[in-house]
C-alpha cells in the first residue's frame, strides 16, 4: 500500500541579508503509512513546522519532492485538500467572532454540510461554548476549535502541529482517545507534530524524528524504542569502590566495549551479551549485586538521538542538535527497520 | 461562489464594519440634519426691512456713495463709458449702479438667510458623500485583509483553499462588491434626504436634462473612485500583510506625502507643479476636466495644461493596477508565515 505521504529530499533555506543562509530543511525525508496515527519529532528549529507548511503549500521549498494520496504538492493540492484536515502552529481566530461562527465560516466557505459544525463541536468538546466569542476562550478551548475545524471536512488525512497544546490532563486524554479512534476505526491518517514525548509514546502507532532538516530515524514507535533500549546495562557491584576496577577489566576484555561510572553504578554498552559481563567480572573476582538492561522510555531515546540531553551546568542551546549526513541517516533508518 | 459568499458574510460580519457603518449612516443624518436646521425657504418680510435698515445705516457712513447718489452724471464721466455702453448694465438704476461700482451695503449683504438649493448644491454634496465612503471602504478592505493576516486567519483560509490567485480574487471581489453597495445605498440615501430637506426647507432648483447628464456623469466617476480606493486599500493591505501598514501609506502619502510633493514641485523650475500632486488628478477625474495655468512674466496670457478626466482616469486607473497587479505577484510568490 503506497504511504499517504512521501516526501523525499526537501529542502527549504532562508536567505537573509547581511547572514548567514538558514537550511530549515536540508534534505528530509519522510514517509507516513495510511490508519496510523504518526509523530513528527524534533527539537525546536529542526524543520517540523517548516515541513507541515511545505506540504500544505503555505511555503514554498528549494527542492525536493512531496506527494499527498499520490499526488504531487502543492502543485495537485487543490485537487487533494478536500480530504486533508490541518491544524498549523497555534491558530488565531477572529476575537470577535463565535466559535460556532468560526466554523460556520469555513464550512460554507468549502460547501461543507451545515450539520457538520454541530457535530464536530461536540466531538471537541465545545458544544456549551459555542455561542461564546473566541477572545474568551482560554488557549486549550482555541486549540479544541482548531481540531475542530480540522475535522470538519471529515478528512482522510488529519495532520496536527501541537493538538495538545495548552490542553489540560482530561482535555489530552480526549484528545488522543478521538485521534486514535480516527485512525484506527475511521481509517483517518493522523500526523502529529508535538513536543509532548510521552504522549506521543501512547498516542502514536509511528514515528519520525528529525534534526536539523533532516530524518534521524523513523519507523514504529514501540520499536525505536526498544531498539535503543538493552544496548546499555546497568551494573552494580556490593561496594562502589570498586567501580573502577570493573571498568578497567571490562574495557581491557573487550575493546568494543564502554563502561562509565555514574554515580553508584556502572553504565555497560557495546558488550556483547550480559553474560559476558557476569563472566568477565566474576573471573576478575568482582561480583555482581545487581544487573539490568536499561529500559528507556521515548524521552530518552529522543534525547540521544537528537543529542539535546542537558548536561550538568550546560544549556542546550536551539539548533545544537545532532547534524546528520543524509547517508548515515539513512542507514540509521534501515538499521531501526531491520 | 461559496468562498465569495463567505467572505462577504465575514466583512460584514466584522465589528470594524458595523462601527463604520452606523458613523456613516449617523453622519449622513446629521449632515442631512444641519442642513435641514440652516436652510430656509428665504427672508421674511420682516428679514427684509430689517436688513434695509442696516444697509441704509451702513451707507450714511459711506461719503463717496452718498456722493455718487446724489451725483446723477456719476456715470457719464469718460471713466465710465464701459458702463454706460455694457448691455449688462443698462438695467440697472442709478443706485444700484452706485451700490455696484463704488461701494454700496445693499439689504441682501445684511441677510443671513441660507437656502438649501438641490439643484446647485445637492450633486457636490453627494460627490462628498461617495468619496467619504470610499475612503472608509479604503479602510474596511485594508482592515479585513490585514487583520486576517494579522492573526494568522489567512494561513487558516489557505489550508482549506490553497488556489491563491482564487482567494486573493474572492476577497478583493468581496471588497469591491461591498464598497459598490455601500456607494448606491448611501448616495440614494443621501439624494433621498437632501431633496426632502430641499422640498421642505430650501429650493429644488432647476433639474433638467442637462444637470442629470452632468451629474450623472459625475457620480459616476466618483463612485469608480471609491471603488479604486477599496481596490487600493485590499492591495496595500496585501502586500503589507498589516492594516496598519496599509493605513500608515495611505494616511502617510495623504497628509505628508502630498506636503512633501509641494515643497519639491516649489523648489524645482518646473511648469505646472500642481500636476504632481495627486488630488489635481483626483479632482480633474471627479469634475472632468482641470486646467493648470503656467503664468509667464513676459506674457500676460498664461499657458494653459489641461486634464481631462480621461487623462486622470488612466493614471488614477494605472496606479491602483500598479498596486493590485504588485499585491497579486507578492501572494503567489511570497510565503505565508
Amino acid at each position: 500500500m503506497p504511504p499517504i505521504i512521501e516526501i523525499s529530499g526537501l529542502r527549504k533555506t532562508y536567505r537573509r541579508s547581511f547572514r548567514q543562509p538558514h537550511h530549515a530543511l536540508d534534505g528530509l525525508d519522510l514517509e507516513v503509512a495510511e490508519g496510523q496515527v504518526h509523530g513528527f519529532l524534533g527539537p525546536n528549529g529542526s524543520g517540523k513546522t517548516t515541513t507541515l507548511r511545505a506540504l500544505l503549500g503555505l511555503i514554498r521549498v528549494d527542492g525536493g519532492t512531496m506527494r499527498i494520496f499520490g499526488e504531487e504538492v502543492p502543485q495537485r493540492l487543490p485537487q487533494v485538500v478536500s480530504r486533508i484536515g490541518a491544524v498549523v502552529e497555534s491558530p488565531q481566530f477572529f476575537k470577535h467572532f463565535s466559535g460556532r461562527l468560526t466554523l460556520q465560516l469555513l464550512a460554507e466557505s468549502a460547501g461543507v454540510d451545515k450539520n457538520r459544525v454541530e457535530e464536530v463541536l461536540e466531538q471537541v468538546g465545545l458544544r456549551d461554548a459555542a455561542k461564546a466569542s473566541v477572545k474568551g476562550y482560554s488557549l486549550g478551548m482555541r486549540q479544541r476549535l482548531a481540531v475542530a475545524q480540522a475535522l470538519l471536512k471529515q478528512p482522510q488525512l488529519l495532520i496536527l502541529d501541537e493538538p495538545a497544546n495548552g490542553l489540560d490532563p482530561a482535555g489530552i486524554h480526549h484528545m488522543r482517545e478521538l485521534l486514535q479512534w480516527l485512525a484506527h476505526s475511521q481509517g483517518v491518517t493522523v500526523v502529529v507534530s508535538s513536543h509532548l514525548l510521552s504522549e506521543v509514546q501512547v498516542l502514536c502507532d509511528s514515528m519520525t524524528i528529525v534534526s536539523r532538516g533532516r530524518r534521524i530515524v523513523d519507523g514504529n514507535v514501540a520499536e525505536i524504542i526498544a531498539g535503543h533500549s538493552g544496548a546499555s546495562l546497568n551494573v552494580r557491584l556490593p561496594d562502589a569502590a570498586s567501580l573502577p576496577e570493573a571498568v578497567e577489566v571490562l574495557t581491557a576484555s573487550e575493546p568494543e566495549v564502554k563502561a562509565v561510572i555514574a554515580r553508584d553504578k556502572l553504565v555497560v554498552s557495546g558488550a556483547p551479551e550480559p553474560a559476558w559481563v557476569t563472566q568477565t567480572l566474576a573471573e576478575a573476582g568482582l561480583y555482581l549485586s545487581e544487573l539490568t538492561t536499561e529500559t528507556k522510555n521515548l524521552e530518552s531515546v529522543f534525547l540521544e538521538l537528537t543529542g539535546t540531553a542537558a548536561t550538568p551546568g550546560e544549556t542546550v542551546q536551539i539548533g545544537q542538535s545532532v547534524e546528520v549526513a543524509p547517508v548515515e541517516a539513512e542507514l540509521q533508518v534501515e538499521g531501526v527497520q531491520q | 461562489m461559496n468562498l465569495f459568499k463567505t467572505e462577504l458574510r465575514r466583512i460584514l460580519r466584522r465589528r470594524l464594519t458595523l462601527i463604520f457603518g452606523i458613523l456613516s449612516a449617523a453622519g449622513l443624518l446629521t449632515l442631512v440634519g444641519v442642513m435641514g436646521a440652516i436652510s430656509s425657504k428665504g427672508p421674511s418680510e420682516g428679514d427684509l426691512a430689517e436688513a434695509q435698515i442696516w444697509a441704509d445705516e451702513a451707507n450714511e457712513t459711506n461719503p463717496e456713495f452718498n456722493d455718487c447718489v446724489r451725483d446723477e452724471d456719476h456715470f457719464e464721466t469718460e471713466d465710465y463709458v464701459w458702463v454706460r455702453e455694457d448691455p449688462a448694465y443698462e438695467d440697472l438704476t442709478h443706485q444700484e449702479r452706485c451700490e455696484y461700482f463704488v461701494g454700496g451695503f445693499t439689504a441682501e449683504d445684511y441677510l443671513y438667510v441660507y437656502t438649501f438649493n438641490f439643484a446647485n448644491e445637492g450633486q457636490y454634496t453627494l460627490v462628498g458623500v461617495v468619496i467619504v465612503v470610499g475612503l472608509i471602504m479604503m479602510m474596511v478592505a485594508s482592515s479585513a485583509i490585514g487583520a486576517e493576516w494579522s492573526s494568522g486567519g489567512m494561513s487558516n483560509l489557505m489550508v482549506w483553499h490553497p488556489n491563491r490567485l482564487k482567494v486573493w480574487g474572492v476577497k478583493l471581489g468581496a471588497a469591491l462588491a461591498i464598497c459598490a453597495a455601500a456607494v448606491v445605498a448611501f448616495s440614494l440615501l443621501a439624494f433621498g434626504l437632501l431633496y426632502l430637506v430641499a422640498v421642505l426647507r430650501g429650493e429644488v432648483g432647476d433639474m433638467n436634462s442637462a444637470w442629470w447628464e452632468n451629474s450623472t456623469e459625475r457620480w459616476s466617476r466618483t463612485g469608480l473612485l471609491a471603488l479604486g480606493m477599496t481596490a487600493l486599500g485590499a492591495s496595500l493591505a496585501m502586500l503589507g500583510r498589516h492594516t496598519a501598514i496599509a493605513s500608515g501609506v495611505i494616511a502617510g502619502y495623504l497628509i505628508v506625502g502630498d506636503l512633501i510633493v509641494s515643497l519639491v514641485s516649489m523648489a524645482l523650475p518646473m511648469d505646472y507643479p500642481e500636476r504632481l500632486s495627486l488630488y489635481t488628478w483626483v479632482s480633474a477625474w471627479i469634475s472632468g476636466r482641470v486646467e493648470l495655468y503656467n503664468w509667464n512674466a513676459e506674457e500676460f496670457v498664461p499657458d494653459v495644461m489641461v486634464i481631462t478626466s480621461t487623462d486622470a482616469g488612466l493614471l488614477l486607473g494605472g496606479v491602483v493596477l500598479f498596486f493590485a497587479l504588485l499585491a497579486t505577484w507578492s501572494f503567489r510568490r511570497r510565503d505565508a508565515a
